[in-house]
């Protein structure tokens, strides 16, 4: 028998929220959960909150899964578990539905944790940290869970402050002075800005401690009613008035001006996000060494450009403003302001600009592919054209609001 | 008249508490295992149930989890020998926990607020 020493966050344990449909981000969800979607060349979603979990010292997490989870479970058992050893206490675990309770569905994120109440009532965590696998940010949730224990809250909600303007399509998070929780709005007109702050308003960031004696009495309640079963909707605004339920402001790890968090629901989002990553001096770093990413470890050659023919019409493998990831050959072609996922293959006079490449994707001779995201494995057959002309785009491919075509997976282009 | 369920597999215990709620001017349904009670949930249309953690085959527990998904507003006593089932987070989706003993006064009290909670809205 081990015996160790009690530690604020050996008694946390984390709950990631994987099981979300991702209607809006279909086709890339088409085989996959939202948080299995790769992001930025080597990661899936997933990676950062779990990353941030390591970084963070949490070392007990349950992922809940649901739709389509098979492609987050391989990800997460081969990537990530063998970094948490059981006779320490510590896993990382998918959990699919049960259906010890109810038989059925999750109704909403509250219903996820009330249906896998059996975990908890296994652990006996003093806190409850409930995160979502799907945003991309850097979060120290140490700091979140010292803040609670020392506040002496039931609840604590980490807030991202945003300009007033920009907050209608969040949920807001109203505070009085000390960052006590007054209400919670959904989608406000007229979000509440921060006392004394009227251009800034506080966001919720779907991060939340909880101590885990009310959180069960919250979700035990929370099942026999008719309510949307969700935490922003439901179980907190129920506590509000109950105890103390403060707003943690989100200090952020990537240690750059603007805060960084996103919420990687829609397709245009999506791209956005992953635009971040190849800016010169990129709002989103993923390079550096005191917060980093990891991902599912793949022992894959490095990446290699091809023909340097700089003489006009020759072949000429360049990559400029991109991210490449491992085992990718740039071969004659020209790539700008892109994500090359591993694997990738540009063959010759093949341009691709403003594009994220999944895995495996080969791009033909002369083909060129502007704003597109292709999803794994798709071979674009020589001179295609995407981009460049959306009323022929959109009779062949999703085409986003934003304008970006989406290839999916398996696509036969000819 | 509002009917009560009571789910228990000690046969003197069902007696007794039907006699004592039905003195209480309750209809009483009983039910000797989780099992026969899940099915006497749909044919007889409980106003509450009554249950025993530990009982032969599905406990309790589990078997509360099973009415409340079907019937999430209706009520329920866990009506236990043992006072440490209280700790378990399972047990806090009950709206009252009764620690059985000779007297039936207790559980009949709980019942009795329940049901008129219930009516009452």
């Amino acid at each position: 028998m081990t015996s160790r020493r009690r530690t604020i966050l050996g008694d946390t344990l984390a709950i990631v929220m994987a099981g979300g449909q991702g209607e809006r981000l279909y086709p890339l969800t088409r085989d996959r959960g939202k948080p299995a979607v790769p992001f930025g060349g080597a990661y899936r979603v997933i990676d950062f909150t779990l990353s941030n979990c390591l970084n963070s010292g949490l070392r007990k997490i349950y992922v809940l899964t649901q739709y389509k989870s098979g492609s987050l479970e391989r990800h997460v058992g081969i990537g990530w578990a063998q970094l948490f050893n059981h006779e320490l206490d510590e896993w990382i675990q998918c959990v699919p539905p049960q259906l010890r309770i109810g038989q059925r569905w999750y109704q909403g994120t509250a219903d996820a944790v009330y249906q896998n109440v059996y975990l908890l009532e296994q652990d006996r965590p003093t806190y409850v940290v409930i995160l979502s696998g799907d945003h991309v940010y850097k979060m120290d949730y140490a700091k979140l869970i010292a803040a609670h224990e020392e506040r002496g809250a039931i609840a604590t909600v980490a807030a991202v402050e945003v300009p007033v303007g920009d907050a209608s399509s969040f949920g807001v998070i109203a505070v009085d002075a000390a960052s006590r929780i007054t209400a919670f709005e959904e989608k406000p007109e007229h979000p509440t800005p921060v006392p004394g702050r009227p251009d800034t308003a506080l966001v919720n960031m779907g991060v939340y401690v909880f101590d885990t004696e009310t959180l069960v009495r919250a979700l035990a309640a929370d099942a026999r009613q008719d309510t949307r079963h969700d935490f922003g909707h439901n179980i907190l605004p129920g506590l509000v008035g109950t105890g103390e339920v403060f707003a943690f402001p989100f200090v952020d790890e990537n240690k750059k001006s603007a805060p960084y968090w996103r919420d990687i629901g829609t397709l245009d989002s999506y791209y956005e996000a992953s635009m971040d990553l190849v800016a010169v001096e990129p709002v989103f770093n993923l390079y550096d060494a005191e917060w980093p990413i990891r991902t599912m470890a793949r022992h894959l050659p490095p990446a290699k450009t091809v023909f340097a023919q700089e003489e006009p019409g020759g072949r000429l493998g360049i990559v400029l403003d991109s991210l490449v990831s491992g085992g990718v050959i740039v071969s004659g072609g020209r790539v700008e302001r892109s994500i090359l996922g591993p694997e990738v293959r540009i063959n010759s006079y093949a341009k691709v600009a403003d594009s994220v490449l999944m895995d495996g994707v080969d791009v033909g001779r002369h083909a060129r592919l502007t704003r597109a995201i292709v999803d794994k494995g798709v071979h674009v057959p020589a001179h295609f054209v995407v981009g460049e002309d959306p009323e022929q785009d959109k009779k062949r491919f999703q085409v986003t609001p934003g304008g970006v075509v989406v290839i999916p997976r398996e696509a036969l282009l000819d | 008249m509002s009917k009560i369920l009571v789910i228990e597999d000690e046969k003197n215990l069902r007696t007794l508490y039907k006699q004592d709620l039905e003195r209480d001017g309750f209809d009483v349904v009983t039910a000797a295992t989780a099992q026969e009670g899940l099915e006497m949930l749909e044919s007889e249309a409980p106003d509450l149930v009554v249950m025993d953690i530990r009982l032969p085959g599905m406990d309790g527990l589990e078997a509360m989890s099973r009415v409340l998904d079907r019937h999430p507003r209706l009520p329920v006593v866990l009506n236990s020998a043992y006072s440490s089932y209280k700790d378990s987070f399972m047990s806090w989706s009950a709206d009252a926990y009764v620690v059985k003993s000779a007297d039936t006064g207790d559980l009949r009290a709980r019942v009795k607020e329940l049901v008129t909670a219930r009516s009452g809205t």
